[in-house]
């Protein structure tokens, strides 16, 4: 997989007009020591552990044996993960809580950011710090108040919603008993709630970052052309911020295919009944530690990887289709 | 490998004989509430040993165990002395990657006399390796509101004669207080899946790795859950959460079946409210159990084998440290000699002055040696799911626990 | 701008002001459980005022945990130096990716992405190996020197610095004589500030919070980061929720100083002056 450049780059060396007996220029070489520090970690940190996982996916292996107990079992890992209804089940509730999760906080947090940009004046940091501390709450917090708010008999959300449920016309949108929000068809709703609140205002904060760089004057003079604020919002600010909009969908579609933390929190590490709950990286997670068996975590791993290369892909080939020029 | 070994053995009991080395210190990996109990022996151990330090590592429950894991694995950061709970002690048994304490200079099965009949087989490995010894046991019990069965008028006896009977007292609680026999359902499934099992049996799985759940002690423990359900006397709360806490704040459960040491929880934070109205019955249908227990290992790598040993020793089979964590933690002794000290018949303020250590005692001594299984896990797992798909689906019993079989066979493959 | 308070843009103030509550609800409450019981903090609905329990809290939180105070400044440690070399290399890599035309770009992009596709506890056993063989186990070194250059954070700044930073202003400098380095030093580097805010905090805060290598790479507990050392008060049987929301409280501290810190950056947002000049 390659992934082309996003940003067209029309530099056109003075190279060509010099001499051909010129040395090389500092620039052909400087972008090389540049990017190096990463590459010379990844090789130290990351090459070794990813050669070993894929070594690991040809073998079984519980680690508690120590390293000699690795038996060659060649594809008989990756085999039985194809056909392994729990891998697919898990593999649709990751896609289905990514979506349900993930559309929602871009589609809420440009226009959030759009509207912070310009209102609040000084109290601006304020509201975007209100919205981003879902971030830095701790998960152990997050686990004690939503399954408090959702328990079935006492939860402040059940009693909100039956009360609802009792008044005239509203009853026959809202439940006049209790929700059980264990129950398979909820759990998913709830997770991507908790994971939609949780990166919201991450993601505000982002595309707030990238306005900044929206020159004043580009809104000035689409004024002067007598645009209105959506327009303005529409032909100025949504063509600019194009490029972090891909960096934050990237982030969001690898995020949410590898969502780990509040799955297992809020479903006590099980997935809920019937493992509605259970995404991808929780499966690995038991194949490995509860199962014990390494190897096919490994394979698992790596095929969810394929999985998400071959959608962040797609995503860059959107991009690049729908025009992403810098400027 | 084995030359090394065998001469840092030897060097090692030479150190313990004679000369002992300054500030040598040993390593305790644990979790809450047993690092409580390690704690508690440090002054014990000071008085034997006073040159060497013990340093208790904790992490909690699921990332001790995973860092076990991981050291067993690669060899770093292994501790001298590794406790292990019950609930990993099949997986950890079967690895390879601890001393066999049945063999010299350990000689562990002399002391298999010393403690509970049960404990010991649980930690054998199936090549006969002893790789752990026990230090506390968790005997099963049915806690149970008296005041509500009074209300209700029914008596203990009604409660624990028969499943059938257990029912139907719950549905009498029900009607007549508004409160749930049971938290969940599937407790009455864990129970009986345990029910009538002999020495050497396993749960899920017989000795040569055959799996069991497709039988009638699983339809008939199916069938229970099912009924229990279907009469309305389980409130579908999980324990240990802040639902299930709630519910006994509200006199909402009359009744949860565990091990001895709920009633320390039940006193200390779940319903302190609540003294002398809790009692503690034997589990219904003549069932005896366990729940939960936890274990010492030395890793084979570890570094100070010999002073390992002798901590384990201490936390094992000394009866003052047996019974000092028995008060502080309510771990419930392995140790038979510290199961016959007079503070097991002192009454229990807390339910009513019942003297329900002693009827904890003699399920304890009734508790068949189950055989586990590495596998247990899993096949609690797969288990647990088909019964929800009974309960909430209305799916076949029958059909559900041949998918469990195949499933468990799927998944444990090798 | 001005602006004029219509019905519509009161109405957007006041859903934007209802949103933030929500998103501040269970941060509240993590500042309540902190002085409230365990008993009251299982209770349901919780406690939504402060209690006075913090006191006991705090103290059982000491008495549990008692290198509490070695663990922040061990947490503290390891997230600013990371941060720091997060936002020199991460920067410096965006940089060259974003700016310069060179052979292998592409593959080389693809890698940096591909390594973010990875869930991090398949590398615990074989990064353990690592550490023993550089003898770094136990040592908050093995918990920086790896996270040095974070694949997003490389992702991140080619993005912006792409967004931002007019080519024609680099070759400008270039005109001038000034040295590749000296370009990214005294152009690039001033120029990215709200980025380095962003990735900043992303960075301190994902640090802060990672508990996996801090679980296999220390042994001794006065070498724990602060999750990992309130994690380990739960066990089997009571979970002392009044210390650990304690602790969670003191830990968040810094998070939200660091806020306010990259906020400040945030809003210095490069203007359209500094380009066009």
């Amino acid at each position: 997989m390659t992934i082309s450049s996003s940003t067209a780059v029309n530099f056109d060396p003075p190279v060509a007009t010099m001499p051909r007996h010129r040395k090389l220029k500092l620039w052909d070489w400087a972008p090389y020591v540049f990017i190096s520090p990463f590459f010379i970690l990844f090789l130290i940190f990351g090459a070794f552990p990813l050669g070993f996982s894929i070594y690991l996916s040809f073998h079984q292996w519980d680690p508690a044996m120590g390293l000699e107990a690795m038996k060659w079992v060649g594809l008989e890992n990756y085999i039985f993960v194809l056909g392994d209804d729990w891998f697919r089940q898990s593999l649709w509730n990751t896609i289905w809580i990514a979506i349900v999760s993930g559309a929602p906080q871009h589609l809420i947090a440009i226009p959030l950011a759009f509207f912070l940009n310009i209102a609040f004046g000084h109290w601006r940091n304020t509201v975007v710090g209100m919205y981003f501390l879902p971030f830095i709450t701790s998960t152990v917090a997050i686990a004690l108040v939503f399954n408090s708010l959702f328990s079935r008999e006492f939860g402040v959300v059940n009693q909100l919603l039956t009360h609802l449920g009792h008044l005239p016309i509203l009853e026959w949108v809202f439940p006049s008993t209790n929700i059980d929000w264990t129950k398979p068809e909820y759990v998913r709703w709830q997770i991507a709630f908790v994971v939609w609140w949780r990166y919201l205002g991450w993601n505000t904060v982002l595309y707030l970052a990238a306005l900044q760089t929206i020159p004043r004057d580009l809104y000035e003079a689409a004024l002067v052309d007598g645009a209105t604020r959506w327009q303005q919002f529409w032909h100025v600010t949504v063509p600019l911020l194009k490029p972090m909009m891909f960096f934050a969908i990237t982030l969001t579609l690898i995020g949410n295919l590898q969502l780990f933390e509040e799955p297992f929190i809020l479903t006590g590490g099980t997935g809920g009944i019937g493992q509605v709950g259970k995404t991808a990286a929780m499966h690995m997670y038991n194949t490995a530690f509860v199962e014990s068996d390494f190897g096919t975590a490994s394979a698992v791993a790596w095929l969810l990887f394929l999985f998400i290369a071959v959608l962040t892909w797609l995503n860059n080939k959107l991009f690049n289709h729908s025009g992403l020029k810098d400027h | 490998m084995k030359f090394s070994l065998k001469r840092s053995m030897i060097a090692l009991m030479l150190t313990i004989g004679s000369t002992v080395q300054a500030n040598t210190t040993i390593t305790i990996a644990s979790f809450p509430d047993l690092d409580r109990s390690a704690k508690v022996a440090i002054p014990l151990w000071k008085k034997k040993y006073p040159k060497i330090d013990i340093k208790v590592v904790s992490l909690s429950y699921a990332d001790h165990h995973n860092a076990m894991t991981t050291a067993l694995a690669t060899g770093a950061n292994l501790p001298d002395v590794m406790a292990v709970d019950m609930g990993f002690i099949g997986k950890f048994a079967e690895s390879g990657g601890l001393e066999d304490l049945s063999k010299a200079p350990y000689n562990g099965l002399q002391l298999k006399d010393k403690l509970a009949r049960f404990s010991i087989p649980l930690a054998m490995s199936g090549t006969g390796a002893l790789s752990a010894m026990p230090t506390d046991i968790g005997p099963g019990a049915l806690f149970y509101r008296k005041d509500l069965l009074d209300k209700a008028g029914v008596s203990e006896e009604d409660l624990t004669k028969s499943w059938e009977s257990f029912i139907e007292v719950g549905k009498k609680i029900k009607a007549s207080t508004g409160a749930y026999m049971l938290a969940s359902a599937n407790d009455i499934k864990d129970i009986y899946i345990r029910a009538g099992l002999q020495d050497g049996e396993g749960i899920y799985f017989d000795k040569t790795g055959k799996v069991l759940v497709n039988s009638p002690r699983f339809e008939k423990a199916f069938q229970l859950a099912k009924q229990a359900r279907a009469a309305g006397i389980d409130s579908k709360v999980n324990a240990w959460s802040n639902e299930w806490s709630e519910s006994f704040k509200r006199n909402k459960i009359a009744a949860q079946m565990m091990g001895a040491w709920l009633a320390g929880h039940l006193h200390n934070w779940l319903a302190p409210d609540q003294k002398g109205k809790w009692r503690s019955a034997v589990l219904p249908g003549g069932v005896y159990a366990s729940w939960g227990g936890s274990f010492y290992a030395i890793p084979k790598k570890a570094k100070n084998k010999a002073l390992a040993w002798e901590f384990i020793k201490l936390m094992t089979t000394d009866k003052e440290q047996q019974l000092s964590a028995f008060r502080t933690v309510d771990a419930f002794p392995a140790l038979l000699e510290a199961q016959t000290d007079p503070f097991i018949d002192q009454p229990i303020d807390y339910l009513g002055g019942q003297k329900a250590r002693r009827q904890w005692l003699e399920t304890a001594r009734r508790i068949p040696a189950v055989d586990v299984d590495k596998f247990d896990p899993v096949a609690n797992e797969i288990v647990n799911t088909e019964l929800e798909k009974v309960l909430e689906q209305g799916k076949d019993i029958k059909t559900a626990l041949t998918d469990a079989k195949n499933l468990i066979e799927r998944r444990v493959r090798r | 701008m001005q602006h004029k308070l219509t019905v519509s843009s009161i109405a957007a103030y006041a859903v934007v002001l209802g949103g933030a509550v929500i998103m501040l609800l269970p941060f509240w409450f993590m500042f309540v459980f902190a002085t409230r019981s365990d008993a009251e903090i299982l209770s349901v609905p919780p406690p939504i005022w402060f209690g006075n329990a913090l006191l006991a809290n705090l103290n059982q939180l000491l008495e549990r945990l008692p290198y509490f105070w070695h663990n922040l400044s061990m947490s503290f440690y390891v997230a600013t130096a990371t941060t720091l070399a997060n936002l020199f290399f991460c920067s410096l890599a965006g940089y060259g990716f974003a700016m310069y035309d060179f052979k292998y770009k592409g593959t080389a992009f693809a890698i940096v992405l591909g390594t973010t596709l990875l869930p991090a506890f398949l590398s615990m056993i074989p990064s353990v190996l690592i550490f023993t063989l550089f003898d770094w186990m136990n040592q908050p070194r093995a918990l920086i020197v790896p996270g040095m250059c974070a694949a997003f954070g490389v992702f991140m700044m080619r993005q912006y610095i792409a967004t931002a930073i007019p080519k024609d202003l680099i070759e400008a400098a270039r005109i001038d004589g000034c040295t590749e380095f000296g370009i990214f030093w005294r152009i690039i580097v001033p120029l990215v500030t709200p980025a380095f805010g962003t990735l900043g905090l992303v960075t301190f805060i994902g640090t802060w919070n990672n508990f996996m290598s801090p679980l296999v790479v220390m042994r001794d507990m006065e070498m724990f980061t602060v999750p990992l050392a309130l994690r380990s008060l739960a066990g089997t049987g009571q979970v002392p929720y009044g210390a650990i929301a304690a602790g969670s409280a003191i830990a968040v501290l810094p998070l939200l100083v660091m806020f306010v810190l990259a906020s400040k950056r945030l809003i210095e947002g490069m203007t359209a002056g500094a380009v066009k000049a």
